[in-house]
């Protein structure tokens, strides 16, 4: 189970990293959206906004209406954050799953697997 | 030889999924309706058949996923559940003579070339989601898509030789071809009827995730039981006369214990007059009978430009799944091998062990010639290299090679060829004066799947019910 602080560090972590990669930047492009992150264990709401290709820091609590939410542990959020964790892996095991239009959770999917991959 | 005849208001051709769809929906709506089926079972390519060991296998389509509401909804009507398809622990990656280990969507033994393919993948659904699955003709820029093939994009957009390699096993498994046999637009419309390519290649949450307890051939089983005798077995079609007055076709009544179905031995016959007919076919199908006058040039140019897919599914059968084990999942990629993509595919209950693999494309043509030992002894090196050998020793070996079914003539699946879909598809679908095309290929969700072959019968089904009853307007 991870804290406030530790989701928060590990986000802080990801997005600096993502920011920097060329290839997701490019795969953001024209794609400005509110995603939400709930934890299972911890019953705990983040909202991360994506603006101008450029990942927002993460705000605790779900602020605004949500185009895709994003559900796990918090173990496991911070482990992909930290780029330890393939999250591929937990969507196919249905552990962290994804709701939202078909496009918009087929994006998430295909952004958070390349940070995994390529950061 | 006797003549046998019959009369109905519509007679639909093939008793795939698609037919018996559409006759079903006609049946329901009071139409007197026939089936003809040229084999002697129904179900098209879907095909449940118990092995001589025993085991129950899927000769052809298997799987159901998320999104696929009609073929979920005729399950649950027909009391069929389903299951999902294995994929606890890692798959295995073989790659010149390399094995790598991976989990989810794609091998990481490469992470950069594996983020190019992610990202190339999510372009290409990107720009699928742009072609309307309903007239891929009018999306954005269709000529210059359909005056390319799928390989020249991808390799326009692949710097990776992994990737590049990767998206090839993919796409060789959805379609039964290679890319570079495939037109752009028509590719594009095809992942977007599916939900994209990433969708169609996924086990959970895509097109793979769940299969029917029993076989999927059930569906189809219970859909021909319920229309009992208007479905008729062993009868394939030979010639069509059609006009404004109506249909009348012809087909030979081939004996069930007939070693072939030689047409040069005497045989009975059927004629059938009817006042629609609905063919619900791959269209290359439709080539080999005899049409009277003949079909329009569009509908016949279109019908010679949309060649099978070449695929050969096999099964390996073992006494338990011993690779999970080892914390494997049974699934296998392995480009630039004979069986490119493999899964598991034992039962629910794992009381024998079942690894299901595809040998695809031009693969499957190349290695038609070299017989089926050689094939054998290839696929099971795989298997061997893939999970240790005990991989080597299989209680039975089942490939099933849809090539050489002379009434599917390949799969899974009728492809357009570039050029096609701007000048010749809206034919596609478009009746012929009585005619009225159905299969899975006429779908616009689903294009190619069980699903799509449900929604395209019953949409034929109402477009000949209206026609049916603008007719009785017309005859007051």
């Amino acid at each position: 189970m991870a804290t406030t602080e530790e989701m928060l560090e590990a986000f802080a972590e990801w997005r600096a990293r993502s920011n920097d990669n060329s290839r997701l930047t490019k795969m953001v492009k024209g794609w400005d959206r509110v995603i939400h992150f709930t934890t299972t264990d911890t019953a705990q709401g983040y909202t991360m906004v994506v603006e101008d290709q450029q990942l927002s820091g993460l705000a605790v609590g779900h602020i605004g209406q949500p185009d895709v939410i994003v559900t796990g542990s918090s173990e496991d959020f911070c482990d992909m954050f930290w780029g330890d964790l393939n999250p591929s892996e937990k969507y196919m095991s249905g552990e962290i799953t994804l709701q939202g239009s078909q496009q918009d959770v087929m994006r998430i999917d295909a952004i958070s697997m390349v940070a995994f991959l390529d950061t | 030889m006797a003549q046998l005849e019959r009369e109905c208001e519509v007679v639909v051709v093939g008793a795939g999924y698609s037919g018996l769809a559409a006759a079903r929906e006609l049946a329901r709506a009071g139409v007197d309706v026939l089936v003809l089926e040229a084999r002697h079972r129904a179900g098209g390519r879907s095909w449940t058949d118990v092995t001589e060991a025993g085991f129950t296998i899927d000769r052809g389509g298997q799987w159901i996923g998320p999104g696929q509401d009609h073929l979920e909804a005729l399950a649950a009507e027909m009391g069929v559940t389903t299951f999902p398809t294995y994929t606890t622990g890692q798959g295995v990656e073989l790659r010149d003579g390399r094995r790598e280990l991976y989990v989810g969507l794609i091998p990481t033994s490469d992470p950069e070339g594996a983020a190019e393919g992610v990202a190339t993948m999510l372009d290409l659904d990107l720009a699928a989601f742009e072609v309307p699955t309903d007239a891929p003709w009018e999306a954005p820029g269709a000529a210059a898509l359909d005056a390319q093939t799928l390989a020249t994009w991808l390799d326009g957009h692949l710097t990776s030789p992994a990737a590049r390699s990767i998206l090839e096993v993919a796409v060789k498994a959805i379609f039964g071809t290679g890319s570079g046999e495939l037109s752009l637009l028509f590719a594009l419309f095809y992942l977007h009827a599916g939900g994209g390519l990433a969708n169609l290649a996924r086990t959970t949450g895509g097109a793979q995730e769940r299969r029917f307890e029993g076989g999927s051939q059930q569906l189809a089983l219970g859909l021909a039981a319920e229309l009992g005798e208007r479905v008729v077995l062993g009868a394939p079609l030979v010639s069509v006369a059609h006009g404004p007055g109506g249909v009348t076709l012809g087909a030979r009544l081939v004996d069930p214990d007939a070693e072939s179905a030689d047409p040069g031995a005497p045989h009975r016959t059927l004629s059938v007059r009817a006042r629609r007919a609905i063919f619900a076919l791959a269209p290359g199908l439709c080539s080999r009978i005899d049409f009277t006058p003949a079909l329009p040039g569009r509908r016949d140019q279109l019908a010679q430009r949309m060649p099978m897919g070449a695929v050969t599914k096999v099964h390996a059968l073992y006494d338990r799944p011993f690779w999970r084990d080892d914390g494997l999942n049974g699934q296998i990629v392995a480009p630039g091998s004979v069986m490119e993509s493999a899964f598991d595919n034992s039962p629910a209950d794992a009381s024998h062990g079942a690894i299901v693999g595809f040998v695809a494309g031009d693969d499957c043509r190349r290695l038609e010639a070299a017989g089926p030992e050689a094939r054998r002894a290839a696929i099971l090196d795989e298997l061997g290299r893939a999970f240790g050998p005990a991989a080597l020793e299989p209680v039975e070996f089942v490939e099933q090679h849809w090539m050489a079914e002379p009434f599917t003539r390949g799969g899974p699946v009728a492809v357009n060829v570039p050029g096609t879909l701007t000048t010749l598809g809206a034919a596609l679908r478009e009746p012929v004066g009585p005619l009225h095309w159905a299969g899975t290929e006429t779908a616009t969700q689903w294009c190619g799947y069980l699903d799509g072959a449900l929604s395209a019968g019953r949409r034929a089904a109402d477009e000949v019910v209206r026609a049916l009853k603008g007719e009785l307007v017309g005859d007051d």
